[in-house]
C-alpha cells in the first residue's frame, strides 16, 4: 500500500467575472475543474501544462492560499478543509512550504539572508535568536551556501544562489511537502542542472514530497515520479512518469512531447513528423463543449465536440480521451 | 553557395561604467548567408544580446560603445554610417524581434498603425491604401487570420502568440535581408513556440531572409538553425553546423551545456552540472575564460587564451585540448 501524504479530491475552482458599471456577474471562469491527484511520501508529482491550464490555481488550493470552490484536500488522511484557523496554523501550514518561480521577487530586498531564512522559525518555532541562527547556518550548508552568506543581502547573489536561499527558507520548519512553482525556469541553463540535482538530493535526505509546477517536459521527466498533464482546468492524462513518457496516450501529451523534444530534423523518422497544433487554448470563460481539447486536436472525431470523455484507466495510467473509452 | 548577407569581424563592444570597463563582446566574428539561420547560444550575460544590439547599432548611450571590429551588411560597412543613414537601414535592411511582445508593442496604438509606421518610414508610398495593402500582406505572411479586422485591434486584445506574430509582421514588412530574433519564443508556451518556429521556417523559404536566432534553448536550435555559435563570456568558443555541434561537440563548455539539459527521450539519474558561475566581464581571467569551471583544464589554460582553430567543415573551436 502506497503511503499517500496528500490527496486532492475533485477540486474545482470558480472565479466570478464581473464587468460594466454595476459590476454585473457575466459568468464564471472554471480555472480548475474536478481535479483529483495524490502525492506519496518522499515522491514528486508534477503538474504540467501551458499558461492558463490551472496548474498554479491547483497549487494555491493545496497551499490554502485560496480555498477551492468545491472538493477537498486530504493531508495524511485528514480533510484539511475542515480544520479551523488555529489547527491549520499548528498542524498544516508549517508542514507545507513553497518555493516560487522568480528568486528576484520572492525575497524582501531589505532583509539579510539570515532574517529571510529565519522568518518561518520566528513565526512558528518559539526559540531563542541563537538557536534560530544556528538553524540558518545548518540550512545554508544543506543548500550549498556558506555561513558567511547569512549576513549578505539578496542583491549580492546570482539567480542560482538566490533560489538556493529560497529552498533553505522552505526547509526551515522541516516540512513534509514542498510546492515548487517552476523552480528552475527563471534560471540559466547551466545553473538549472545544479538546482535540480540539489532538490533531488534534499528529497532523498529528508524524505520530502514535492508538488512541482512546470511547463518543460524534460525537466519533469528528470524530477518527478508522477505526472499530471493539465489542459484548460482539467487533468487529461495522469500517471507514473516513466509509463507516461514511454507510452503517451492523449493527443495533447503527444503534441507537448513533440514540441519539447530535442531532436535534429535529420534524425526524425519519416513517419515521426513533428506535431504542430493549430490555434491556441480557448478562453476558460467559455470552454468548448465536449472534450475541451477537440478544437485543436489532430485526431478529433464527431463525438468529441458533443460528449465530454470520462477518465479511463489504460495500463498504468489514466487518460481522458474518447479514443480509449 | 548563396551569398553572404552579414559579416562580423572581430567585433568588440564595451560598456564604460563608473566601476570600470565591462567587455561584453570581446572579439566576435561570424557570418550569415542568404536563406540561412545562425543560432547564437549561451547563458545570460555572455554577450549574445549585445552582439545583436551592436549590429543594429542600438546600444544604450552613453556607456555602450563599439570599440573595434567591422560589421558588413550587403557590402555596406555599418560602423561607418552616420546616425541618419543607419536609421534608413534599420527596420528596412535589418530588423529585430525582441523577447517580450508586450513591451515591444505600444499599448496605445492599433496594430495597423504600428506596422504602418515602419512602412511609411521606409517605403515611399503616397497613397494610404497602398500602405494598408502592405500592412495586410505582411500580416498574411505571418499567417495571422483575418488581418483586415485585426488592424484595428490594440495589443492587449491579442494573445501572447498573436502579439509575437504582430512583432514579426513589423520586422518583416519592409522585406529585410537580415532578421535578428532575440529569444523570440522564450515567453511563449510550448505548443505556441512550435507553431512560431514552423512559421519562421516557412517565411524564410518564401523570402530568402537570413536569420540570427539568439537563444539559450538547445531545443529551438535543433529545430530551427543551420549553424550554431556558442558564446561564453563575450567570446565565441565554438561554431559549427547544427548537427556537428550536437554530435561532435569539441569545446568542454559546449559539451557541458548540452549534457546539462535534461532529455525527454531518456531517463537520467543525475544531470551533469557545470559548477560555479561565469567570470565577471569586468575582471576577466588572463587565460581561457572557461578554465575555472572546466573539468579537464591544462596548465596553459589559466595563462594563455586559446586561439581559434578550424578543424574542418567550418567547425571552429577555441580550446587548448583540441588539436
Amino acid at each position: 500500500m502506497a503511503d499517500i501524504l496528500l490527496e486532492g479530491r475533485n477540486l474545482t475552482m470558480l472565479y466570478p467575472v464581473r464587468r460594466g458599471l454595476f459590476q454585473g456577474l457575466i459568468g464564471m471562469v472554471r480555472a480548475v475543474d474536478n481535479v483529483s491527484f495524490s502525492i506519496e511520501r518522499g515522491k514528486t508529482l508534477s503538474l504540467v501544462g501551458e499558461s492558463g491550464a490551472g496548474k498554479t490555481t491547483t497549487a494555491k488550493s493545496v497551499l490554502l492560499l485560496e480555498r477551492a470552490t468545491s472538493g477537498s484536500v486530504y493531508f495524511e488522511g485528514k480533510d484539511i478543509y475542515q480544520y479551523n484557523k488555529d489547527q491549520l496554523k499548528r498542524e498544516y501550514r508549517p508542514r507545507v512550504q513553497a518555493v516560487q518561480q522568480n528568486p528576484w521577487s520572492s525575497m524582501n530586498p531589505r532583509m539579510r539572508v539570515k532574517d529571510i531564512v529565519a522568518e518561518p522559525l520566528v513565526v512558528n518555532a518559539k526559540q531563542s535568536k541563537k538557536e534560530n541562527y544556528d538553524r540558518v547556518v545548518e540550512l545554508l550548508d544543506q543548500v550549498g551556501l556558506k555561513a558567511e552568506h547569512a549576513e549578505h543581502f539578496p542583491h549580492e547573489f546570482s539567480g542560482g544562489q538566490r533560489q538556493r536561499i529560497a529552498v533553505a527558507r522552505a526547509l526551515a520548519l522541516n516540512p513534509s511537502l514542498v510546492v515548487l512553482d517552476e523552480p528552475v525556469s527563471a534560471l540559466d541553463v547551466s545553473i538549472r542542472a545544479q538546482i535540480m540535482n540539489l532538490l533531488k538530493d534534499l528529497q532523498e535526505a529528508h524524505n520530502l514530497s514535492y508538488l512541482v509546477i512546470a511547463h518543460n517536459l524534460a525537466t519533469v521527466r528528470y524530477m518527478s515520479h508522477g505526472v499530471a498533464i493539465m489542459y484548460l482546468g482539467q487533468i487529461v492524462e495522469y500517471g507514473d512518469t516513466e509509463d507516461l513518457f514511454e507510452n503517451p496516450l492523449h493527443p495533447y501529451t503527444n503534441a507537448l512531447i513533440s514540441a519539447s523534444d530535442l531532436k535534429l530534423p535529420e534524425d526524425r523518422d519519416q513517419n515521426e513528423k513533428e506535431i504542430i497544433l493549430s490555434g491556441e487554448m480557448p478562453s476558460p470563460l467559455n470552454p468548448p463543449t465536449g472534450c475541451r481539447f477537440h478544437t485543436r486536436c489532430p485526431e478529433a472525431r464527431p463525438e468529441c465536440s458533443k460528449i465530454e470523455p470520462e477518465m479511463v484507466t489504460v495500463g498504468k495510467h489514466q487518460v481522458k480521451c474518447h479514443k480509449f473509452v | 553557395m548563396s551569398k553572404i548577407v552579414l559579416e562580423v569581424e572581430g567585433l568588440r563592444t564595451s560598456f564604460f561604467t563608473r566601476k570600470g570597463i565591462v567587455k561584453a563582446v570581446d572579439g566576435v566574428s561570424f557570418f550569415v548567408r542568404e536563406k540561412e539561420t545562425l543560432g547564437i547560444v549561451g547563458e545570460s550575460g555572455c554577450g549574445k544580446t549585445v552582439t545583436g544590439m551592436s549590429i543594429m547599432r542600438l546600444l544604450p548611450e552613453p556607456g555602450g560603445k563599439i570599440v573595434g571590429g567591422r560589421i558588413t551588411l550587403n557590402g555596406t560597412s555599418l560602423l561607418e554610417l552616420s546616425k541618419r543613414e543607419m536609421r534608413n537601414i534599420r527596420g528596412c535592411m535589418v530588423s529585430m524581434i525582441l523577447q517580450d511582445p508586450m513591451t515591444s508593442l505600444n499599448p496605445v496604438y492599433t496594430i495597423g498603425d504600428q506596422i504602418a509606421e515602419s512602412v511609411r518610414m521606409h517605403q515611399n508610398l503616397a497613397d494610404e491604401k497602398m500602405i494598408t495593402n502592405e500592412v495586410v500582406s505582411s500580416l498574411r505572411l505571418l499567417q495571422i487570420p483575418s488581418p483586415e479586422t485585426l488592424l484595428k485591434n490594440y495589443p492587449f486584445q491579442l494573445s501572447g502568440g498573436m502579439r509575437q506574430r504582430v512583432v514579426g509582421a513589423i520586422a518583416m514588412c519592409c522585406k529585410p535581408s537580415l532578421l535578428i530574433a532575440d529569444e523570440p519564443t522564450t515567453a511563449l508556451d510550448a505548443t505556441i513556440q512550435a507553431q512560431y518556429i514552423a512559421l519562421f521556417k516557412d517565411i524564410q523559404a518564401k523570402t530568402d531572409v537570413a536569420i540570427i536566432f539568439i537563444t539559450h534553448d538547445f531545443g529551438v536550435i535543433a529545430d530551427m538553425c543551420h549553424r550554431v555559435a556558442v558564446m561564453y563570456a563575450g567570446k565565441i568558443v565554438e561554431s559549427a553546423s547544427t548537427s556537428e555541434i550536437f554530435k561532435k561537440p569539441q569545446h568542454p563548455y559546449t559539451r557541458a551545456l548540452i549534457n546539462s539539459v535534461p532529455r525527454l527521450d531518456r531517463k537520467d539519474d543525475r544531470l551533469y552540472s557545470i559548477e560555479g558561475q561565469p567570470p565577471s566581464l569586468m575582471h576577466l581571467p588572463p587565460g581561457c575564460r572557461f578554465c575555472e569551471r572546466c573539468s579537464d583544464s591544462l596548465e596553459i589554460c589559466s595563462k594563455e587564451e586559446p586561439p581559434e582553430k578550424n578543424i574542418g567543415n567550418n567547425h571552429t573551436v577555441s580550446c587548448w585540448r583540441v588539436q
